[in-house]
C-alpha cells in the first residue's frame, strides 16, 4: 500500500503543469545530446547542476533523469543512420540498425529502435518502481569475484559476435585486450605502454575507439567504394511502418532484453554498454537464424535497445536505493542531488517520498514523450541520408572530432581517432571484424581488475571464484555456453560423416 | 567509460583563452606596485564536472562573483586527465600569469611522488587554503570490530586477514592516509592489503562482506551510517567534528593512536606569479573564506574551514610532502 500511495504522490509531482515541462525540457535536451557522438548525458548533466541551483529539487531532479534516460534514447539515432555511435551506450545498436539503414530500410530501423526503447523503459520503471528496495540487496551482492565470473560470461561471446573466421576474431579480441591495458593500473599505480606520454595516463575513452573503429572507418570505406552507387546515393527513408511480421520479430528479443537490461543496470559498474553488448549476444547465441546477425536484422537491432533503455532505469536502483552510483552519469546525478540538498540513499523513499516516487512517476511521462518526439521526427532525421555523399562524409567526420574533443580538450586524442580509424579500416579491408575488440576493451579492464582485486582478497588462492555460489553458477554458464555449440557441433560432423 | 566527460559551453571560453593567454603573461601590477586583474580569470579544475575539485572551483567562482569580492568575471575550465597531471601541466606552461589560477588537494603531492606528473606543488604558487575534509575508515555494521584498536590488534596479529578497499589507486589519497593512521598503531605498513576500485564498487564491496574495511571521505559515510548499513571506526581529524552524524566519529587521536591526516584543498597559482598578485588573492580568499556566503556553501557540502595564506601553506605543504614520501619509501612505492 505504501508503494501505491507514494507512486499517487510521485505523479502529483510529474504531472503538475512544472513537472510535465520539466520532464519535457530533459527529454528534448537529452534526445538532442544523445544523438551528437561525444556529448553524452554526463557533461549535459553537470551543466545542468548549477543551472538547477536554488531549484525546487524535484522538478530539477526530473528534468536531469530526463537528460539521462532521453540521451540513452536518442543516441540510437546516430547509430542507425551514419554508423557513428552518439554514446557509448548505443555503440551495439549500429550492428544491425546501420546495415538496415544501408538496405533503404532506415525509416524501419528507427522506427524499431523507438518501440524499442519505449517498451525497455517503460518496462524496467515498472520494475524499478515494484522492486527498487529489494533489488538493492542484487546491487550490492555482486563482489569482485562475481563482477569477474560476469565479465567472463560476456567474453565467451566473441566467437558469436564474428562473421566466418573465429581465428580472425580472437585476434581482434585480443588487440583489444591490449589497448585496454594502456595507462596507470589502478591496483598498483604502474604506468603501463604509456612510454612516459602524459595523455596515455588514464588510457583511451571508450568513445574514441568506437568513432575511429565505426564512423572514421565507415567513412574510409565510402571514400574506397565511391564508385559503388548502390550505397547511398540510392538511399531512401522507406516505409515507416512495421508490418506485423516485424512487430512479431521484435516482441520476443524486447521483452526478454528489458528485463536482462534492466538486471544488468541495476549493478553498479555494468551499465548500459555492456547490457547492450550482453543482450545483442544473448539473442544471438538463441535466434534461429544467427547468420542474419549484422547484416540487419530486426533482432539484433530490438535487443540491445530495449536493454540499453532498461539498463537506464536499472541503475537507478543503487541510486536512489543505496547511495551508490553505479556509473559516471549517475555518479554527477548523485552531485546534482546533493547540491539541491537531497541525499540518496536507503532513507530516501521515506524522507522524501516525492523526490524518490517524482522520478520514477516522471519516466513513465518521460518515456511516453520520447515515443511521442521521435516518430514523428524519424521522417526528417532520416532525411540525413538524402544528404549528398560528400558533404555527408565530411560531417560525419566534423561530428566524430566534435565529439572526441570534448570529452577531455585534448587535442592528442584527435590523433587517436584517426589511428584507431587507421586501424578500424585495415581491420575492415582485411576483414577482421571490429565487434570483438570493442567487447573485449568494454569487458576486458573490468574483468582484469576484478580478477586482481580478487586475487588480492583471497592472497592469491584461485578457490575464490569457486567457493561461493554467485561467481561460479556465472562461471558455469560460461562453461556451457562455450562447450554447448562445440559439441553440437562435433555431433552433426560426426552424423554427417557416418551417413557418408 | 570511466572517465567523465566535458565541460560543454566552457569550450569555447577555452578557445578563446588559448588565444590570449600569453598576450600579457606579465603581470599587470599597477604602479603603484597593487595588483588588479584586468581581465578574465581562468580558474581550471584538473578534472572532469561533477567531481570535487570541480566542485570547488565552480562555487568559489560563483561565491567571488555574488558577493562581489573580486568584480573580474571568473571561469571554470575542466582540463582532465592523468588523475591532475593534464592540468598541472596546462597552468605550469603559463609561467607569471596572473589571470591563472587551479584548484588542488593532496593528489597534488600523491600523483609526483608516485612518479605519475612532471609536477608537484613546489612547482606552482600557493595562494591560499580554503576548507579541509578528513577521511574515515569504516566497516559493515555487523562487523566484529568496534573501534580502531580491535581493527588494527587483528592486524597485528594476521594482517593477511584484513583487505582495506578505497577509490583512489595504491600510494594515493585513501591507500596512504590508512596507512599513516595504521602505523602510527603499531601495524606493519607494509603488509597492509589494499585493492582499489575505481568504477565506484568500493562501497558494495564492503557491504557484501568481500572486503573489510572502508578508506574514503567522511562525507560518503554518513548516509550509510544513517541507514544503519555501515560504522565508522574513526576518522582522520583532529578534533570532534560537528554536525548531525559527524559528531558521533570518534577520532583516531582520542583512541589513542597519535596521528591524524587532512583532506586539504586550496587554490594555486602558475610558477613566478607576482608578488603583488599573490598579496592581492590571498586577501581576497580570506575575505571569501570569512563571509557567509561561502560558511552557507561549506555547510551544504560538510567541508571544514581551513584557512591558510600563501606562506603558512608553503610551510604545511613542505612538512606534508616529507611526512608522504618517507611513508611511501617505507612500504616500498614511490619514486
Amino acid at each position: 500500500m505504501d508503494a501505491f500511495q507514494g507512486l499517487l504522490t510521485g505523479f502529483q509531482v510529474a504531472l503538475s503543469l512544472e513537472g510535465i515541462m520539466f520532464v519535457l525540457i530533459g527529454v528534448v535536451v537529452g534526445t538532442l545530446i544523445g544523438m551528437m557522438p561525444g556529448l553524452g548525458p554526463i557533461s549535459a548533466i553537470a551543466i545542468m547542476i548549477p543551472i538547477t541551483y536554488g531549484m525546487d529539487p524535484a522538478p530539477a531532479l526530473v528534468m536531469m533523469a530526463g537528460v539521462y534516460y532521453g540521451a540513452v534514447f536518442g543516441g540510437s539515432t546516430s547509430s542507425i543512420l551514419l554508423n557513428a555511435p552518439g554514446i557509448s551506450g548505443t555503440v551495439a545498436t549500429a550492428f544491425d540498425g546501420y546495415p538496415m539503414a544501408q538496405q533503404g530500410k532506415a525509416g524501419k530501423a528507427l522506427a524499431i529502435a523507438a518501440i524499442s526503447s519505449f517498451v525497455g523503459g517503460t518496462v524496467s520503471v515498472v520494475m524499478l518502481m515494484l522492486l527498487a528496495p529489494a533489488l538493492s540487496s542484487v546491487a550490492i551482492s555482486f563482489g569482485p569475484p562475481a563482477y569477474f565470473a560476469l565479465m567472463f560470461m560476456g567474453l565467451t561471446a566473441i566467437s558469436s559476435l564474428s562473421e566466418g573466421s573465429t581465428i580472425k576474431a580472437m585476434i581482434a579480441a585480443v588487440a583489444g585486450f591490449m589497448v585496454v591495458t594502456i595507462g596507470i593500473d589502478p591496483q598498483t599505480g604502474t604506468q603501463r605502454f604509456t612510454f612516459g606520454n602524459v595523455n596515455l595516463f588514464d588510457g583511451f575513452d571508450f568513445l574514441i575507439i568506437a568513432l575511429g573503429l565505426f564512423a572514421v572507418a565507415e567513412v574510409c570505406m565510402l571514400i574506397l567504394n565511391r564508385k559503388n552507387r548502390s550505397l547511398s546515393d540510392d538511399q531512401k527513408l522507406g516505409s515507416l511502418k512495421l508490418s506485423k511480421a516485424d512487430l512479431k520479430e521484435m516482441s520476443g528479443p524486447v521483452s526478454r532484453q528489458s528485463f536482462v537490461g534492466f538486471l544488468l543496470g541495476v549493478l553498479p559498474g555494468a551499465g548500459a554498454t555492456i547490457a547492450s553488448f550482453i543482450s545483442y549476444i544473448f539473442e544471438k547465441r538463441i535466434a534461429k537464424n544467427p547468420e542474419e546477425f549484422g547484416k540487419g536484422s530486426i533482432k539484433g537491432l530490438a535487443a540491445p535497445e530495449s536493454s540499453n533503455n532498461a539498463a537506464t532505469s536499472g541503475a537507478f536502483v543503487p541510486l536512489l536505493s543505496l547511495g551508490i552510483p553505479g556509473s559516471g552519469t549517475t555518479a554527477v546525478m548523485l552531485g546534482a542531488f546533493l547540491v539541491l540538498g537531497v541525499q540518496p540513499g536507503p532513507l530516501l523513499m521515506t524522507d522524501r517520498p516525492e523526490i524518490f516516487w517524482g522520478i520514477i512517476a516522471s519516466m513513465y511521462l518521460g518515456n511516453v514523450f520520447l515515443l511521442i518526439l521521435n516518430l514523428p521526427l524519424i521522417p526528417y532525421l532520416a532525411k540525413i541520408l538524402s544528404i549528398p555523399r560528400p558533404l555527408l562524409i565530411s560531417l560525419v567526420i566534423m561530428f566524430s572530432l566534435i565529439g572526441v574533443y570534448s570529452i577531455s580538450f585534448n587535442v592528442f586524442d584527435l590523433y587517436m581517432l584517426l589511428v584507431f580509424g587507421a586501424l578500424g579500416f585495415a581491420m575492415r579491408i582485411f576483414s577482421f571484424p571490429a565487434p570483438p575488440f570493442i567487447l573485449a576493451f568494454i569487458l576486458g579492464g573490468m574483468m582484469e581488475q576484478a580478477f586482481r582485486q580478487s586475487m588480492t582478497i583471497s592472497n592469491g588462492s584461485l578457490s575464490i571464484f569457486v567457493d561461493s555460489p554467485l561467481p561460479l553458477s556465472l562461471l558455469l554458464v560460461a562453461l556451457i555456453s562455450l562447450l554447448v555449440p562445440a559439441f553440437l557441433k562435433w555431433r552433426s560432423n560426426r552424423l554427417a560423416y557416418k551417413q557418408r | 567509460m570511466k572517465k567523465t566527460i566535458f565541460a560543454g559551453v566552457l569550450s569555447v571560453s577555452a578557445l578563446a583563452f588559448a588565444g590570449c593567454g600569453s598576450e600579457d603573461a606579465a603581470n599587470t601590477a599597477g604602479e603603484d606596485g597593487n595588483f588588479e586583474p584586468s581581465k578574465t580569470i581562468e580558474m581550471v579544475a584538473p578534472a572532469g564536472s561533477g567531481g570535487g575539485w570541480d566542485t570547488t572551483a565552480r562555487e568559489v567562482a560563483r561565491v567571488f562573483g555574488e558577493t562581489e569580492i573580486i568584480d573580474e568575471n571568473m571561469t571554470v575550465i575542466n582540463r582532465e586527465g592523468g588523475g591532475g597531471a593534464i592540468g598541472w601541466a596546462y597552468v605550469h606552461g603559463k609561467e607569471g600569469d596572473a589571470h591563472s589560477m587551479f584548484v588542488a588537494s593532496p593528489p597534488l603531492m600523491f600523483v609526483p611522488l608516485n612518479g605519475q606528473s612532471e609536477h608537484g606543488h613546489e612547482d606552482f604558487t600557493p595562494l591560499a587554503n580554503m576548507i579541509a575534509d578528513y577521511g574515515a575508515f569504516a566497516v559493515r555494521e555487523d562487523s566484529e570490530f568496534e573501534d580502531l584498536n580491535d581493527l588494527f590488534d587483528q592486524m597485528k596479529d594476521d594482517p593477511e586477514s584484513i583487505t582495506v578497499i578505497g577509490t583512489s589507486a595504491p600510494g594515493s589519497m585513501d591507500h596512504m592516509q590508512f596507512v599513516r593512521i595504521a602505523k602510527a598503531a603499531g601495524v606493519d605498513p607494509t603488509k597492509i592489503k589494499y585493492v582499489s576500485d575505481q568504477e565506484g564498487g568500493a562501497l558494495t564491496a564492503v557491504l557484501n562482506g568481500s572486503v573489510d574495511v572502508f578508506s574514503t571521505g567522511v562525507g560518503e559515510t554518513i548516509e550509510q551510517v544513517r541507514a544503519g548499513n555501515i560504522k565508522v571506526l574513526g576518522v582522520t581529524a583532529e578534533e570532534r567534528m560537528e554536525g548531525e552524524v559527524l559528531s558521533e566519529f570518534p577520532t583516531a587521536i582520542e583512541q589513542g593512536i597519535d596521528e591524524s591526516f587532512v583532506n586539504w584543498r586550496g587554490f594555486f597559482g602558475p610558477p613566478g606569479m607576482d608578488q603583488a598578485a599573490v598579496d592581492y588573492y590571498e586577501a581576497k580568499f580570506q575575505e571569501l573564506s570569512e563571509s557567509e556566503e561561502f560558511a552557507e556553501v561549506r555547510e551544504k557540502y560538510g567541508w571544514n574551514e581551513m584557512y591558510m595564506g600563501s606562506e603558512e601553506y608553503s610551510e604545511f605543504l613542505e612538512t606534508e610532502k616529507e611526512e608522504i614520501a618517507s611513508l611511501l619509501e617505507e612500504i616500498g612505492l614511490g619514486q
